[in-house]
């Protein structure tokens, strides 16, 4: 373990250092991040990039991302200016089709023509490319992402990406995962380390210690929640089987075979679903502060004031909102999580003026694509 | 007109208070930055709500200002194409058709929509496409799962005879007898018309004379003749596009639990198809369906399935429930 930790020296020092400085000047000038966006405005930008992308077969559905993403973006303020989107849907779209064809050979291969060698080799092609994906993904996102005319840049290498994958793959199979979360402090550093607002370097210093106490906590009070709802509910459930089994199979003995099932059922949705939504913003909440906390542009910090409790319970609300709607509140849901963790976070820095730019570049949007398509988390 | 904005030089991350003077003769002047430039140098970038409108100068240098109106104004002034996408979010009329767009698509394709498309696409694809499909699949089965049948002569003979009728000698369905012990009693039906019946099936017919599994291969030919897995593979692809688009960030359960309902519901709709076409072939041939029932009861208690008669497993199925199968041939058996 000690081993491992000092693998990259330089770097630490650096860390160290930088640590150290941020932690010296405890006055600093703390902005936070504001979000102007609101549901409505959102909502009609939304339904109609889903009324176009139908239109024209999913074709518009590159616009429509930009679009959207772009309308965050632009509501997002710090110091009074805002960040801007600069993706191109030319691009995104290119990289929809190639993704997305891809996917339709292999579903077409394993579940239709039973070829399972053209199906796996398919698959093990994507998994080779996987590390060199995730890096084009996070570099798309960051070029693609200005602040004040100056892009952000990201220099991170695509052999860097192999190197961690490989061996945190190997690290993970042997702990059976007991080395996960040093697993994504590396994560966070290899993105983060490699990452540039213009001139300006991001550097990450959290420590492997203090993920291993977020997962120990999350673990902890995932599980006494779980553990009280579970306890509740089953109080209520033999309660209510105490008080009306007799009654409704005095009427008719089959009934309650029947009603069971559907008892099941709805409690599974309005208990299991909503806590998985839960989990989620509560582990979003913790990393996010985390990450927040232990990363700084030069000498200028980052911190995340957001309270885990509270975002997941904004999860799982949007999630039953969404649910209850149709979809048609996730304009507002999105929204609502968004602004909460924006306004949480804050982020000081001396002089806004001060960063030089590299000017913008394109590249490829496969990667993206892909982390998109699948739901991939990579956490930016 | 003179406009309020910000000026980033795009060398630095300065900010700049600057005016911008939008003149008759078609040039954009910044006098405190020595920009003059013709109208069509620069790029507007189409309104985004109220968001601070982003324009782009030549070498780099980028403007924003909050003064949308003004802007729009400026366009229509000059005469400059203005983005329809703003003019479609800021009428209500046209939000609202969205709205109902959207909904009715979605509700069209996972009702019968995706059934209409399937369909079209169903009889667009050429024959031979199916066969080669077909022929790789059953290929792919024979390695494994499906073995050499240990049916008597007699009994094979039999059941051929009642095929050979059933598809009145059309060459393009084949019988195939295999014994598949994993899979259980079951039969299947590949989009050539290539017709698989396991042993374990026909062990549990109660019929001398096998008028059960004429009905069973008549079920099978009804899935040809719909052109089901076809159709099945399409709705599939179309509805999960359809949810995965709607539900958009709660990808991982929202998604998947409807695909499986809609889906399973989808193949109970093909076996009933199925099933009415296999009654239908039945009478014509002058054979009473009470024999399919009898051996649905078979299955059943094969299975026991019967312990299965709750809400849940009625939406879960893929088949319709045994029982209710039992009484459709039943009815059928008792109108004849």
């Amino acid at each position: 373990m000690e081993e491992l930790i000092r693998d990259e020296d330089g770097v630490e020092s650096l860390q160290k250092k930088v640590q150290d400085d941020v932690s010296k000047e405890t006055e600093h000038d703390f902005k936070y991040f504001e979000f102007k966006g609101n549901a409505s405005e959102y909502f009609r930008i939304w339904i109609v990039n889903i009324a176009l992308s139908i239109l024209t077969l999913g074709i518009y559905s590159a616009w429509a991302k930009v679009r959207s993403n772009r309308y965050m973006y632009a509501n997002t303020y710090l110091n009074g200016s805002n960040f801007e989107y600069n993706a191109d849907p030319v691009r995104i779209l290119i990289g929809r089709i190639i993704v997305v064809s891809l996917y339709a050979l292999f579903v077409l291969f394993s579940q239709y023509l039973f070829m399972f060698e053209i199906a796996g080799g398919i698959a093990i092609l994507a998994l080779i490319a996987m590390p060199w994906l995730v890096r084009q993904a996070v570099g798309f996102k960051l070029r693609n992402t200005s602040y004040r005319n100056v892009p952000f840049r990201y220099e991170g290498k695509v052999s860097s990406f192999y190197g961690f994958f490989i061996l945190h793959f190997f690290l993970n199979l042997i702990t059976l995962m007991l080395i996960f979360p040093y697993s994504y402090v590396k994560f966070k550093m290899l993105i983060l380390d490699n990452a540039h607002y213009g001139d300006g370097d991001f550097i990450f210093f959290g420590k492997t210690g203090e993920a291993y106490a977020i997962y120990i906590k999350i673990f902890v009070w995932s599980s006494l929640l779980i553990f009280a709802v579970f306890m509740f509910f089953s109080f209520i459930g033999a309660g209510l089987g105490i008080i009306f089994g007799d009654m409704l199979s005095a009427f008719d003995p089959k009934i309650s075979t029947k009603i069971i099932p559907i008892l099941v059922t709805i409690g599974v949705l309005l208990i299991y679903v909503p806590f998985i939504f839960w989990n989620k913003g509560f582990n979003d909440g913790y990393f996010s502060n985390f990450v927040r906390k232990n990363t700084a542009l030069n000498n200028s910090p980052l911190k995340g004031e957001i309270k885990p409790f509270k975002l997941g319970i904004i999860s799982a609300t949007n999630a039953l909102a969404i649910f209850f709607s149709l979809g048609l509140l996730y304009p507002w849901a999105k929204i609502r999580y968004l602004k909460y963790k924006l306004e949480h976070t804050a982020f000081a820095c001396e002089n806004y003026d001060q960063f030089e730019s590299h000017g913008y570049v394109t590249g490829s949007t496969v990667g993206e694509e892909m982390i998109d398509f699948f739901d991939i988390d990579i956490g930016l | 007109m003179l406009i309020d904005a910000l000026l980033y030089d795009g060398k630095s991350s300065k900010e700049h208070k600057v005016t911008l003077d939008f003149t008759f003769g078609r040039r954009v002047k910044i006098s405190s930055h020595d920009i003059d430039v013709a109208l069509e140098d620069i790029v507007i970038e189409s309104r985004l709500g109220n968001t601070p409108r982003v324009i782009e100068f030549p070498n780099g240098v980028r403007c924003k200002s909050e003064e949308n109106d003004k802007i729009d104004q400026v366009l229509l002034d000059f005469n400059l194409n203005k983005s329809k996408t703003h003019k479609i979010e800021s009428s209500l009329g046209l939000t609202l058709g969205s709205v109902f767009l959207t909904i009715g698509f979605v509700w069209f394709m996972l009702t019968g929509g995706a059934n209409y498309t399937a369909n079209i696409l169903a009889n667009i694809l050429p024959q031979t496409t199916l066969e080669e499909v077909s022929t790789v699949t059953l290929n792919q089965l024979e390695k494994t799962l499906l073995k050499k049948s240990k049916l008597s002569e007699r009994q094979e003979s039999i059941i051929q005879a009642h095929f050979d009728k059933l598809t009145n000698g059309d060459s393009r369905y084949k019988l195939h007898f295999r014994s598949a012990p994993e899979m259980g009693p079951n039969a299947f039906a590949l989009p050539s018309g290539d017709i698989v019946l396991t042993d374990q099936l026909v062990a549990l017919s109660r019929d001398n004379n096998f008028r059960d599994i004429l009905g069973v291969l008549a079920h099978e030919k009804g899935h040809v003749v719909e052109k089901h897995s076809l159709r099945m593979a399409i709705k599939t692809g179309i509805s999960s596009v359809i949810i995965g688009y709607v539900t958009g960030d709660i990808s991982v359960i929202a998604s998947t639990i409807p695909t499986i309902l809609v889906n399973s519901s989808y193949s109970r709709d093909f076996e009933r198809e199925a099933d009415a076409h296999a009654v239908k072939e039945m009478k014509k041939m002058g054979v009473s369906t009470i024999y399919m029932a009898n051996l649905f009861e078979a299955l059943a208690k094969k299975h026991e399935e019967l312990k299965d008669d709750s809400m849940v497993g009625s939406l879960m199925a893929s088949h319709p429930l045994t029982s209710e199968r039992i009484e459709y041939f039943k009815k059928h058996a008792e109108n004849n």
